[in-house]
Formats: structure tokens, C-alpha cells, sequence
């Protein structure tokens, strides 16, 4: 079958989505989705549709994620007017009034009505494009999520899907690096070393054997990039891993996720199916003298198996663990062979330049750091969102614009990128462009994409001792410098936030942030001590009223801090005593409550259940 | 291979290409620190001490993980590299108990305990195995630990004993991976890893099953690569460091493996593998139970001839002159029963002798043993008269056999029931014992080199033999060196190899050592499914006696017991000890009475687990029943006010110095108490000794609580504070006598109680004798409680070390066989039951 006629099928059935004689609802039921409920919400269009009699025509497709966590659960609704509204937060109980709005009545049900999707904008809603959280972004590697049935790969190709790879069939390999060269593409997974060179390298080195891998071990906490795409669409990702294949000279690719992202699995396991059925995969590729195949192994979860030389061992059925380089992959990688490993965004990436050409991309970002970069936005954030800017943006845009600022109206104190192996940067460097070599500039890194914002509530002594709780526990154990180091730093941060600090230990934790930096073998270790080391530059004050005043400033550390009532402002309305989970709060109706103070957990129910700001914090 | 050269701190050095920087460095005579590394591992780069710096490279790589590549600029030492090194070996050691490498008395301390103290779990060097050896340790006394100051981590994991041979240590562990990259390496499928992550990552089999289930087949390997105490031999853990090493040939079974003897002071601790590769392996037998064997309570050590129903020691002329005479006297055809695993040129000799008196000479295999159908039909003609006297080097035959024949004669190494039969008995020297040579089931002769003195008159068996043939008048065996003998010796048939490799797999390891079931000397290999004949009576004694009411491990080493005992209860006073038996076969050990209940009925005592007596107090549980409990023992101390006194204790002294504190305290004194330990996790009832004191002070070897150092850290400081009007101290025999030299030159009238080995309790054995003044007296009766400045600390300390020896030996019969056997964690089916 020749790819014209691949593509002139997928058209058809592409057109088949967008039926006039049909109602369409769409539901985001990535992960994100169903935890926020997708699989009730559909459940309940089912049921309050056939009461209806409209089940027999409406389609209801389950598609990827948009990425506007904050909104979740997303609900496009489409009538045979073409009129297509996207509604957000609904819950099952909305959806009999959503349905009757618009399917029955021809109208909007507008207190979820978020914005309208179809090309000409309805005047009573805004576009979805012109949403604040979507104004800045530029989704490329999130192109489809969201958009298309992940499920179905005439989807993908209909949307340009596998021109990429056809193109670069036809193309030599050098020629298709080259390519990924001229894009400026550098490695999504973190360290942004450049994809095109990296498969030089594999492809110089001569072997009968070769192997490309996707690193899909996404571990960081709060980091879902991946599995965004994965879940939203798989064939961008497999597009990407097939040229990289091609590229290098290798005939099988391995996906390395986690088992911990099962819907993940289940779509790369359905599109590897269907890639075999439309001759994308296997003997002869569309034609060509390129053949290859994909195997998915699933990891068990440790952090450490996103590094790459971990990850191969890991594939090869041995423990978890980094080995030093060189040898480098490209040289000796996955049973001893030459390698070629690329993170999961980069391979999204991949496809799509091959797909529109380097210049294209290229004409996104800055002039070292090219095209576009995800990020999962989270923390004390107003929309927190998977998003994809292009690189170079500010982190005031990101989080003004794009975020809604900072929760609750509270002051922005910092933020951290980079997850576990970042570091926190803070508020007078809002104006930095977001790329590779800036955030180095100022200690921390690009990572992966987790960026969490910190308010003036958060203490940063806690949020370093929180990612060491992290690291301690994910440390592979085989190196000294990781393994003790990270106890060591935990220990002492938890015995700052328990008021138990001693003065001399910021020097102790900087000597040992530089021995790990120094000593380590694989940048887990390496980078462990980073959410220390840029707190301890940049809240240094903070550390040492800890130690010296035994406060936290923030008012985080519960060890160092004591709840009172201000009898002033308090009404004795009970709110506080009802919330309070140890009975702590004692009074007489109508009457100032108090808080004794044996008795108190210093958790702050309280201050949240309070509504007249008379729980004190000190 | 092309050449390449390279700069390594200015030097130019070529190699060849595939060398690491640390390889070339280390040709250049070069240092560099590392632990992880081994040369014949291949790299791993986990302890990362051997960075350097190289040029054009970024950071401080791995010399050990480096290739060497054509013009590379190394520096191996810089202030930079320098530091990094000190952290991370702080690192590694505040992972590793070190409070000995920062204790203000090492040096003294280390003079006057050459050897390591025995211990449970290592808490420091001084209680560790390895420590002679350790290099670890070798490490930090180059470096030195002075840049972090960090507090030590003790992990306080077990100590893993659930396997015939192995002390595994894990808090002594370093995870440097020498151990499973030598099994991986040697066996393909590692039968250990680490396992788990981040501070709970240590060694270990897969789900945390027991050795026995893991695949491992105890080669050994993994134990003699370890850097550190964390894995040992349990038969050799407290021997030392090995005085002699030689390249000898097992001769357990015909597969005549190549092996390394070591041994100490002329004794063998172990055979182990020539070098670290596959075809160097051993079996378990041969790798763990060689050195039990010749140590074996069971060796005849004395020529023995029989007068009438009694086996009479005598000398070897006596002997030999008894056993011709018999030989003469039988009067017909002797037939020689003769190991196949006997040494090339004993067997020539024995052959020679057997055809010099007409006799016939039978082989017999390493699985032969009374049941033989070739020894069947030998017995059918001693039965039928045709065979007169039997000459055996081994439990070939059977002892109602033997006693149908005029006359027998056994020459072998162990005691068998063929002892209640035979005509004499000579004792023979085996395995590394003597030389000669041994042509191995593949064919090669290799040799016999000795080792390891024989005990008491045993002889090399080609001595014995040449002997008694010129005592029988015979000629041709007046070979005065064994060279002789072996230019004789050719064409000798290689022995048939066995039908499996017990190299392979632990369960097809050889059953019989010269007929002689292994597992009746070796106890710990009936884990393995073997006949055993001895019955194994380790757990009994458990329900009858003194009911074990509490027992907890308050810190590593040290156990705190209460025991339903109240008559004791009843008559206790402080200072006094009890003796107990935690069986009915125990040795009987004196305890100080640390606190007691006449209400209740009960006493409590902290044991400190060092040998085997305490281990098998320290292994029962509550609900459990100690065999005998005497007391109370000892004079009781003299209570008197006496204005401050000053109460100190170590070790179990931590625990013992608590009654006498209440006592002080009730008479009206100011009691001051103070404690010491090596670190601060091994303090222990703090709380208990605050309530009975005025003032509770602690001190640690590492500083990591309290005052850096001691008891005598402690007396000095306070002594300047106030006057302290007596002094008592409790603990290990060094540090009484540190403190008392003290108070000796401060004038503070002290007493001591003393420990010596001691075995009645009541004034009878005189085991316990200590010299007051240049006065005998027994700690026991006239104790334990003593003037400390009067102490003969020279001779107490000679004595306490008297049965060193003995008692390190001892060590390996506190495994407990049914525990060991039921260890195994079930649902496979074989069998074996769960615990």
C-alpha cells in the first residue's frame, strides 16, 4: 500500500469525526482526565442521552488531554449546528443540563461553557485560542492531544501523521540527520545535548546490531509530560522512534515506561498493532528497504532507571543501576551495541520536523535553544496545566499569563524547575527567558519540564527537604557520594526544619552538595544536591533563622511554629474547632476560641477554616 | 593492541590500549585510593575514591572506569582532588561504624587487645573480624577523617546467620560490589545483588531468600573479596590474619581441586580458591569444611593398642611392635583397605607393603563405607576364615566386621565405632597435614604441600606405613624424605571423576571423608540433605528451667533479660552476680545482676553477645526457658555514705552500675554516673540511671554524644569541678584499668569488678583467681568487687585470653541446625518445613 493511498484513507475516515448529521462529544479521558472522573462523566452522557433518545446519534469519542488540569473534566460538545463548545469542570450531575443547552435546545450551558472550538468564533464565547493559558503556547509536540481519538491512526495520519517518516524514507540517513541538525533540536529529557549530533554518533559507529530506544520512564514528581503524550498521541512518539531507527541503521526500538502508566501502555500496544496493519512497522517499511520493530518493556518505577545506561541494564534484565561512560551508548549500549536513547518529547518532537522541515522548528525559540519546550505547571499556581511554549519565553509570561499568577492572590516567592534534580529560582529573576542556558545561569536546570510555583507560605529549607526525601529514597545506593550524601543532607534539613539545626550546618551541606555534584556517578546523584545548594545561594537568611532564631519564616515548619487565635477577630463561630483534627480548639459559642498549645499538630486546619483571619500563625 | 601513551602527573607512561588510568597509574607506581575496585573484577566506579583530573574532560572522572586514550594529561593529586577524596570517604565511613579510627585511645588500646575482641555485630574495629585486614580501614588511617564531622549511620540490620558458613555483617557493608561481581562473574547468574534502594540498598539475595534457596553454592568467593568485616567465614571470623598461604591440592574427593591453604600459628582456617575466576572454584566441602575437619574434636591424636576391652595410648615403638606381632600372629592373608583419596605415594607404599606380606590391597571410593558390596564380599571371607587381619585407613568397614578378624589395625584421622573393636589405632595426618602428590580426576599430578600441624603424635601415613614394614622385618621402605618415594610412584591410573560437579550444585557435594560421614564432622552441612549419623541436639533445653520472662536487643551486642529466678531475687544485693546455663550442655557464665524484683520474682541482667555462651543466651526468646540460674553470687558491695561517689560503667558496666547507683543514692552519697560507649548509639538506659543519680554524664569514643572519649575523659574533668570522695567502675578490663591508673595519681580510693573467666561460682575451681596486692584471691568468693588500685592487670588480662583459642573455635556450634534447616522460606515444594 503506498502511503498516498494510507493517507487518502485516513482522510475519509477523518472526515467521518466531524459528521453533520451527528452529534459529537468529546471527552478528555487521558489519566488527568479519569482521575478528575471522565469515566462517570461518559457514563452519565450514555445514560442521560439514551433517556433522550440521541445516544444512537452521538458519537462519543475518549481523547487526550489539553493539558488544562485546573479544568479537568474537559467536554467538547458538538451540535449538528457544527457549533462546537468546550465545557469545563463537569461533574455527572451536569451533564443532563448540558445535554438539554445544547444538544436538545440548540444553545450553550454557559455557567461550564469555557470556549468555542470550531473555526469561527461564537460571539458569546471566547475562541479557545484566545484563552489566556493558551495564548502564548505553541503546541508541537502536543499538537494532537486532546484533539484526535489517540485509538485511531487514521487520525494521526490525517493530521499530517507518517508524512514525516515517508519523507524521510525517502531521504538518505545522513540527510535525515542532518535534518534533525538544522532543527536545532536538542534532548527533551533534561541535559538538552543535541538530538542530530547524538545520532551521528550512533550512526558512525559500525555494528550488526543496533538499537534506538524511547525513554518513556518519566519519574520526576509532578512531571506528566510524557505520559500526556503517550496516552494523547502514541504515533507521534512511534513516528519519532521509527526515523530515529532509520536515522542510526538500527531495526528495533525499544519504549521504556513505567508500569505505573498503564493507559500509556495500552495506547502504545494498540498504535503497534495498527503500525503493523498499515505497514508501518516491520519488513520493508512503506516500501522501503528500512525494517524494524518495536518492543515495549515496562519498568518498575525507579527513578533511577530514567538514566540512560540504568534503563538499558534494566532492559537487559538486570538490576536498575548507572555505569560510568564512556563507553557511551552510541558506542556500546543495550547488550553491548550501539544505542541511540531519546526521551519521549523529543521523539514527538522528531516527527513533526520531519513532518514540516528543520526551518520550520527552527523558527521557534531562541538561537541555542530551538522550537518548543513542555512544561507540567504546578505548585501554588491558578491554573496549573501541561503546557508548551516556545523556548525563550519569560517565566513571567509562563506564570502571569499563561498560569493566572500566583494562588489566592499570596506573593510569588520562587520557582522551581528542573523536579528533584533542579533548583528553585527566585522571584527577581522573573524576567528570565526560559531556555537552556539561562536557567543554568542562575543554578538551576531545564529538567524535564516540571516547574512548580512557590508562594510565601512555602518554606524553602521544607521544599529542599522535600526533594531530598525524594532523591534519598530513589538513590540506586551504588555510588557513596549519592547514597549516604542524600541521608546525610535529609537528615540535617529535617533537623533545620525540627529546630534542631547547628550553624555549622550550611557548611556541612555545601560541602557535601559539592561532593555529590563532583563525586557522583550518574546525575541523579549529581544533581540530588541542587534543590539545597540554590536554596541555600538564594535563602540563605531563611536557613539561618531556622538555626539562629529557631523560625521559619514562612510559617511551614510545624516544629518551629504555634497557632493562636486572635481573640479580637475571632467570632466564635466553631469553624476552627469542627476542622481541628486533635481537638485542640476549645470555646464557648460566640465567644474568642483557643488553641492549646500541647494538644496542637500546628496542620492549619484552622487557619484554613476560618474565615475572618483570626488563626495566627508565629 | 596498539600502544598508547599518556601523562600521568607529569610521567610518560605507555600501555596498552584497553588499560584504565588506574591500571597505568598503578604501573607508573602510582597511588590511588579505591575500594570498589579489584583486579580481577572488571570496572565499576561505585566508591568513587580514585578520580582524577583529566584534561579536556570535564568534572573529576573515574581513573578505574577511564580508558586511556592516546596523549591524555592525568593528575592524580590536587588539593581539589584531595578534598573530594576526604568527603567521600567520610561518606563511605559514616555508613561504616568507625568510632575507633576517632577514638582519643586507639593506640593504647590496640597495644594492649592485639586482637580484635569477638563480638556479634561490629561496632567498631576493635570488635571486628576483618580488622587486621580491613582495607577500609587501611584507607582512612592513610586519609585520616577530619573534613565532614559527620554522625554515623548504623543501620543496625541483623546479623544475617541463617547459612551453614557465613557471618554476613551488613552494617559493616560498604556495597562496594566486589561480592556479587565475583559470583556474577565465577556462576553467570549472581546468586546476590544489591538489593532495594536509596539508605535501605544493601546486598542480598532475591526476594530476600535465605542462602540455602538462593542458588548459592558456597564457593566462598564473595567472602575472600570482601574489603571489609562484612562477610566471613564463620570457622576462621576471630582466627586473624592467615601467617601462612600455600599452594596446595583438596584431597576430600578425587576431583583433587588446586587450593590455597591458609593457616595461622600451624593451624588451617581455610582452603580457598587459587585465584578469582570460574575454573578456580571450590565446592563447599572443600571450601568451608577442610579446616573444620582437621580441627575436628574427633582426631586421634595418640597411637592406641588394645588390652582387652580398653584402647591403652602408647608410644609409637610400643606400637608398632604390638601391631607386627599381631600381623604375625594372625597368620594369613591381611587385606588392606586404602582410601582412594589417599596420596599417590602412600598409596604406592601401602600396595608395596600389602604384596611384601601377601596381603591384597582394595581401593576404596570416596562414597565407599561398610554397605560397599566389595566390602560385603571381603566380609563374607573373614567370615569363612579365608582373610585373618584387616588394615584400614578409614570407616570402610563395619565394627562387628572388624571384630571377626585375629587382628585389625585402623589408621586413620578420625574416631569411628570401629574404635570398640580394633587392635590398635594409629593416628594419622591429613589433607595439608603432610605432602606428597595427587593426580586429579582430570589426569594431572598435583601437589601435596603441608600447611598445618597435625594434633598431639599424629603421623604422615608414609611414615606409619615404612614403620611398620621394617618393624615386620620387610625390606625397601627405608625412605628417610618423601621424594624418594614419589620417584617410585608412576603410571598410577587417574581416580574416576565424580558423576557431578559439587562445584555446581551444593547438593552433590561427596558424603564421606574416608568413610566417615562429613556431616558428623561438620555439623552445618547437614543443611544440605546429607546422611548424618550424630544426632544434633541444638535447641533443646529450651522449655525446661528458668522462664525467660523479657528479652530485647537494647542496642547492638547488648541484651537485656528478665528471668523468673526468686530465690535469687529474694537474697540479691548490688554488686552481686548470678551464673547462668542457657542449656543443659552450656558452659556456666557469671552475670551482674542488674536490677531484681523479690515481689515479683524476678531478676534482669544485660548480656553482652561475644562467644558462644552469650550468643546462646542472647538467641532465646521470651517465653523461652533458661537451663540453670545460681545466685546470688559474689560479696555484695559495701554500702556506705561517703559523701560523692562516682559511678562508672562501659559495655554491660552500663548496665551493672545501676543498682550500686540506688544503693549510693539511698545511703545518702551525691552520685555522679557516668557513661561510655564507642558511639552514641550505643548508649543505653540513660533514662533508668538518671532517675538514681545527681548527675548522669556521658562520653563517646567518636564524640558523636557527650565528651569525646571516656570514662577517663569524664573522672579527670569532674575531678577538677569537685572532689569526688570514691570511685567505682565497671566494664571491659582495659578501661578499669585506664581509669584506675588515673585515680591512682588523683588519690581517689576506687573499686573495680573484676571479670576472669570463671566456672563454679562458689570458690571451688579456682578458675577465677586474680592477685590483689600480690594476694590470690577468687573473683567469685572473695568478689567480684575489688580495690582497683591493688589489681594485677597484667595477669588478669593473660588469663581472661587463656582458652582464646578454644573459644573462637567454639564459635561455629552456636548455629542452630533446626533454625538453619527450617530457614527457608517454603511454598517450593521440596519439602522442608517453614519455621
Amino acid at each position: 500500500m503506498s502511503f498516498q493511498t494510507i493517507q487518502q484513507q485516513a482522510k475519509t475516515e477523518w472526515e467521518l469525526f466531524d459528521r453533520p448529521d451527528r452529534f459529537r462529544i468529546l471527552v478528555g479521558s487521558a489519566t488527568c482526565g479519569r482521575a478528575a472522573g471522565s469515566q462517570e462523566v461518559i457514563e452519565k452522557f450514555r445514560e442521560e442521552l439514551a433517556n433522550r433518545h440521541l445516544l444512537a446519534e452521538t458519537d462519543i469519542y475518549e481523547v487526550g488531554c489539553l493539558g488544562l488540569c485546573y479544568a479537568e473534566v474537559l467536554v467538547e460538545i458538538q451540535g449538528k449546528d457544527g457549533r462546537r463548545i468546550l465545557y469545563q469542570s463537569v461533574e455527572p450531575r451536569r451533564v443532563a443540563d448540558l445535554i438539554d443547552a445544547q444538544l436538545v435546545q440548540g444553545g450553550i450551558y454557559e455557567p461550564l461553557a469555557m470556549a468555542c472550538t470550531q473555526s469561527e468564533t461564537d460571539t458569546s464565547i471566547p475562541a479557545f485560542s484566545d484563552l489566556e493559558i493558551m495564548q502564548s503556547q505553541v503546541r508541537i509536540v502536543l499538537r494532537n492531544c486532546g484533539i484526535i481519538d489517540p485509538t485511531n491512526v487514521e487520525h494521526y495520519i490525517a493530521r499530517g501523521g507518517y508524512s514525516g517518516l515517508a519523507r524521510a524514507l525517502q531521504m538518505s540517513a545522513d540527510q535525515v540527520i542532518e535534518e534533525i541538525q538544522q532543527s536545532g533540536l536538542r534532548g527533551r529529557g533534561g541535559a538538552g545535548f543535541p538530538t542530530g549530533m547524538k545520532w551521528s554518533f550512533a550512526r558512525r559507529t559500525e555494528s550488526d546490531r543496533k538499537y534506538v530506544i524511547c525513554n518513556a520512564d518519566e519519574g520526576d514528581p509532578g512531571a506528566f509530560m510524557d505520559r500526556s503524550v503517550l496516552e494523547g498521541d502514541p504515533h507521534a512518539v512511534l513516528e519519532g522512534l521509527l526515523v530515529a531507527g532509520y536515522a542510526i541503521g538500527a531495526d528495533t526500538g525499544y519504549v521504556y515506561c513505567r508500569a505505573e502508566y498503564p493507559l500509556a501502555i495500552e495506547r502504545l500496544q494498540q498504535a503497534i498493532v495498527q503500525m503493523h496493519e498499515k505497514g508501518l512497522l516491520g519488513a520493508n517499511i512503506l516500501g522501503s528497504n528500512f525494517s524494524f520493530s518495536i518492543k515495549i518493556k515496562k519498568g518498575a518505577g525507579a527513578f533511577v532507571c530514567g538514566e540512560e545506561t540504568s534503563l538499558m541494564q534494566s532492559i537487559e534484565g538486570k538490576r536498575g543501576m548507572p555505569r560510568s561512560k564512556p563507553p557511551f551508548p552510541a558506542v556500546s549500549g543495550l547488550f553491548e551495541k550501539p544505542t541511540n536513547i531519546n526521551n519521549v518529547e523529543t521523539l514527538a518532537a522528531v516527527s513533526a520536523i520531519m513532518e514540516k522541515g528543520a526551518a520550520w522548528y527552527a523558527g521557534y525559540g531562541t538561537e541555542k535553544s530551538r522550537g518548543t519546550k513542555t512544561f507540567a505547571l504546578a505548585g501554588k499556581i491558578t491554573r496549573t496545566g501541561l503546557i508548551e511554549v516556545p523556548m525563550g519565553i519569560s517565566l513571567r509570561t509562563i506564570i502571569e499569563d499563561i498560569g493566572g499568577g500566583v494562588l489566592d492572590g499570596k506573593t510569588f516567592k520562587a520557582v522551581q524547575t528542573g523536579g528533584p534534580s533542579g533548583g528553585c529560582i527566585p522571584a527577581q529573576y522573573i524576567d528570565l527567558p526560559v531556555d537552556y542556558e539561562h536557567l543554568a545561569e542562575v543554578g538551576s536546570i531545564m529538567g524535564s519540564g516540571g516547574m512548580i510555583v512557590i508562594d510565601e507560605a512555602s518554606c524553602m529549607v521544607d521544599m529542599a527537604r522535600y526533594f531530598l526525601t525524594f532523591t534519598e529514597n530513589e538513590s540506586c545506593g551504588k555510588c557513596v557520594p549519592c547514597r549516604m550524601g542524600t541521608q546525610h543532607l535529609l537528615n540535617i534539613l529535617t533537623d533545620i526544619t525540627q529546630g534542631k539545626g547547628k550553624p555549622e550546618h550550611l557548611d556541612t551541606l555545601r560541602k557535601i552538595g559539592a561532593t555529590m555534584k563532583n563525586g557522583s556517578l550518574c546525575g541523579l546523584g549529581q544533581t540530588a544536591a541542587n534543590p539545597v545548594l540554590t536554596t541555600l545561594t538564594h535563602y540563605e537568611d531563611e536557613y539561618l533563622e531556622h538555626i539562629d532564631n529557631l523560625k521559619c519564616p514562612a510559617g511551614a515548619c510545624r516544629s518551629l511554629i504555634h497557632f493562636s487565635i486572635d481573640a479580637a477577630q475571632c467570632t466564635g463561630c466553631g469553624a476552627c474547632s469542627r476542622a481541628c483534627p486533635v481537638d485542640a480548639i476549645s470555646g464557648t459559642r460566640k465567644e474568642p476560641h483557643a488553641i492549646d498549645q500541647q494538644t496542637c499538630i500546628c496542620c492549619g486546619s484552622c487557619r484554613d477554616a476560618c474565615k475572618f483571619e483570626a488563626v495566627l500563625v508565629s | 593492541m596498539s600502544i598508547i601513551s599518556l601523562t600521568i602527573d607529569g610521567l610518560d607512561i605507555e600501555v596498552q590500549e584497553g588499560t584504565t588510568v588506574l591500571q597505568a597509574a598503578r604501573k607508573a607506581g602510582l597511588s590511588i585510593p579505591t575500594i570498589c575496585d579489584h583486579k580481577d573484577l572488571s570496572p565499576y566506579g561505585a566508591c568513587r575514591m580514585c578520580v582524577v583530573e583529566i584534561e579536556g574532560v570535564r568534572g573529576f572522572p573515574t581513573s578505574c572506569t577511564t580508558p586511556v586514550t592516546p596523549g591524555m594529561q592525568v593528575t592524580t593529586q590536587s588539593e581539589q582532588l584531595s578534598t573530594l577524596r576526604n568527603c567521600t570517604l567520610e561518606l563511605m565511613f559514616s555508613g561504616h561504624p568507625n568510632s575507633c579510627l576517632k577514638c582519643p585511645h586507639r593506640e593504647l588500646c590496640e597495644e594492649e587487645r592485639p586482637q580484635a575482641t569477638k563480638a556479634a555485630r561490629t561496632t567498631r574495629c576493635g570488635f571486628c573480624a576483618n580488622r587486621d585486614e580491613c582495607e577500609l580501614r587501611e584507607m582512612a588511617l592513610d586519609s585520616g577523617l577530619n573534613e565532614l564531622d559527620l554522625p554515623t549511620i548504623y543501620s543496625a540490620h541483623k546479623l544475617e546467620r541463617d547459612d551453614p558458613f557465613m557471618d554476613r555483617d551488613y552494617n559493616l557493608c560498604v556495597l562496594c560490589g566486589r561480592c556479587w561481581r565475583i559470583c556474577e562473574k565465577i556462576h553467570g547468574k549472581p546468586a546476590i545483588n544489591i538489593i532495594h534502594r536509596g539508605k535501605w540498598a544493601r546486598i542480598g539475595t532475591a526476594f530476600d531468600k535465605s542462602h540455602l534457596d538462593s542458588g548459592c553454592v558456597f564457593c566462598g568467593a564473595c567472602v575472600d573479596i570482601c574489603p571489609t568485616g562484612t562477610l566471613t567465614d564463620r570457622f576462621a571470623r576471630w582466627q586473624g590474619k592467615p601467617d601462612q598461604s600455600v599452594a596446595t591440592t583438596c584431597q576430600l574427593c578425587p576431583q583433587g581441586c588446586s587450593v590455597q591453604a591458609q593457616s595461622k600459628d600451624g593451624q588451617l582456617q581455610a582452603y580457598t580458591m587459587p585465584g578469582f575466576d570460574k575454573e578456580d572454584r571450590l565446592c563447599l566441602l572443600g571450601r568451608f569444611g577442610a579446616a573444620q575437619i582437621l580441627s575436628s574434636s574427633k582426631r586421634i591424636t595418640r597411637p592406641l593398642v588394645r588390652e582387652g576391652d580398653d584402647l591403652i595410648p602408647v608410644d609409637w615403638d610400643y606400637a608398632y611392635q604390638t601391631i607386627s606381632q599381631g600381623l604375625l600372629d594372625a597368620n594369613g592373608t591381611t587385606v588392606f583397605l586404602i582410601s582412594e583419596t589417599t596420596s599417590r605415594e602412600e598409596r604406592y607404599l601401602y600396595a608395596r607393603l600389602a604384596s611384601s606380606v601377601q596381603g591384597l590391597l582394595l581401593s576404596c571410593t570416596t562414597e565407599a563405607g561398610p554397605d560397599d558390596p566389595k566390602i560385603q564380599e571381603l566380609a563374607a571371607s573373614i567370615e569363612q576364615g579365608k582373610v585373618k587381619a584387616v588394615v584400614t585407613n578409614g570407616f570402610f568397614i563395619s565394627k562387628e566386621i572388624l571384630n571377626k578378624t585375629a587382628f585389625s589395625l585402623v589408621i586413620d584421622c578420625m574416631e569411628s565405632e570401629l574404635l570398640e573393636t580394633a587392635q590398635a589405632v594409629l593416628p594419622a595426618a591429613v589433607l595439608c597435614e603432610t605432602q606428597g602428590s595427587y593426580r586429579s580426576a582430570d589426569g594431572t599430578v598435583k601437589q601435596l604441600r603441608q600447611c598445618s600441624q597435625a594434633p598431639g603424635d599424629a603421623r604422615p601415613e608414609w611414615q606409619i606405613v615404612c614403620s611398620l614394614a621394617q618393624s615386620l622385618g620387610k625390606e625397601g621402605f627405608e625412605f628417610d624424605v618423601l621424594d624418594a618415594v614419589t620417584r617410585l610412584v608412576d603410571n598410577d591410573a587417574p581416580p574416576a571423576a565424580l558423576e557431578k560437579d559439587p562445584r555446581e550444585n551444593s547438593r552433590e557435594i561427596v558424603t564421606r571423608f574416608r568413610g566417615h560421614y562429613v556431616a558428623d564432622i561438620v555439623p552445618s552441612l547437614a543443611a544440605f540433605d546429607v546422611p548424618v549419623t550424630l544426632a544434633n541436639d541444638a535447641g533443646d533445653g529450651r522449655k525446661k528451667g528458668f522462664a525467660l520472662l523479657e528479652k530485647q536487643e537494647i542496642v547492638p551486642n547488648m541484651h537485656f533479660l528478665t528471668i523468673e529466678a526468686p530465690q535469687v531475687a529474694r537474697f540479691a544485693q548490688p554488686g552481686q552476680f548470678a551464673i547462668l546455663m542457657a542449656r543443659e550442655t552450656s558452659e556456666r557464665s557469671p552475670f551482674t545482676l542488674v536490677d531484681w524484683d523479690k515481689e515479683q520474682g524476678t531478676i534482669s541482667l544485660v548480656i553482652e553477645e561475644v562467644g558462644r555462651s552469650s550468643r546462646e543466651l542472647a538467641s532465646l526468646r521470651a517465653g523461652e526457658h533458661i537451663a540453670h540460674v545460681s545466685g546470688p553470687l559474689g560479696l555484695p558491695m559495701t554500702i556506705e555514705n561517703t559523701g560523692t561517689v562516682f559511678l562508672g560503667g562501659g559495655c554491660y558496666g552500663i548496665g551493672a552500675i545501676y543498682p550500686l547507683a540506688r544503693a549510693f543514692k539511698e545511703a545518702g552519697n551525691r552520685v555522679i554516673c557516668a557513661i561510655e560507649a564507642a558511639s552514641s548509639y550505643l548508649l543505653y538506659r540513660q533514662d533508668e540511671l538518671a532517675e538514681v543519680c545527681d548527675h548522669l554524664l556521658v562520653g563517646t569514643k567518636d564524640g558523636s554524644l557527650g565528651i569525646h572519649g571516656g570514662i577517663a575523659e569524664i573522672v579527670s574533668a569532674i575531678s577538677k569541678q569537685e572532689q569526688i570522695d570514691q570511685c567505682v567502675i565497671i566494664g571491659c578490663t582495659f578501661m578499669m584499668r585506664m581509669v584506675t591508673k588515673l585515680t591512682k595519681s588523683l588519690n581517689i580510693p576506687t573499686q573495680v569488678a573484676l571479670n576472669p573467666i570463671m566456672v563454679d561460682g562458689t570458690g571451688m575451681c579456682g578458675a577465677c583467681r586474680v592477685s590483689i596486692d600480690n594476694q590470690t584471691q577468687f573473683a567469685c568468693v572473695d568478689g567480684p568487687i575489688f580495690d582497683g588500685h591493688s589489681v594485677d592487670w597484667d595477669e588478669l588480662a593473660l588469663r581472661r585470653s587463656a582458652y582464646r583459642r578454644q573459644e573462637v573455635q567454639a564459635l561455629p556450634q552456636t548455629v542452630d541446625l533446626n533454625a538453619l534447616m527450617h530457614s527457608h522460606s517454603g511454598g517450593c515444594g521440596c519439602g522442608r518445613k517453614n519455621d
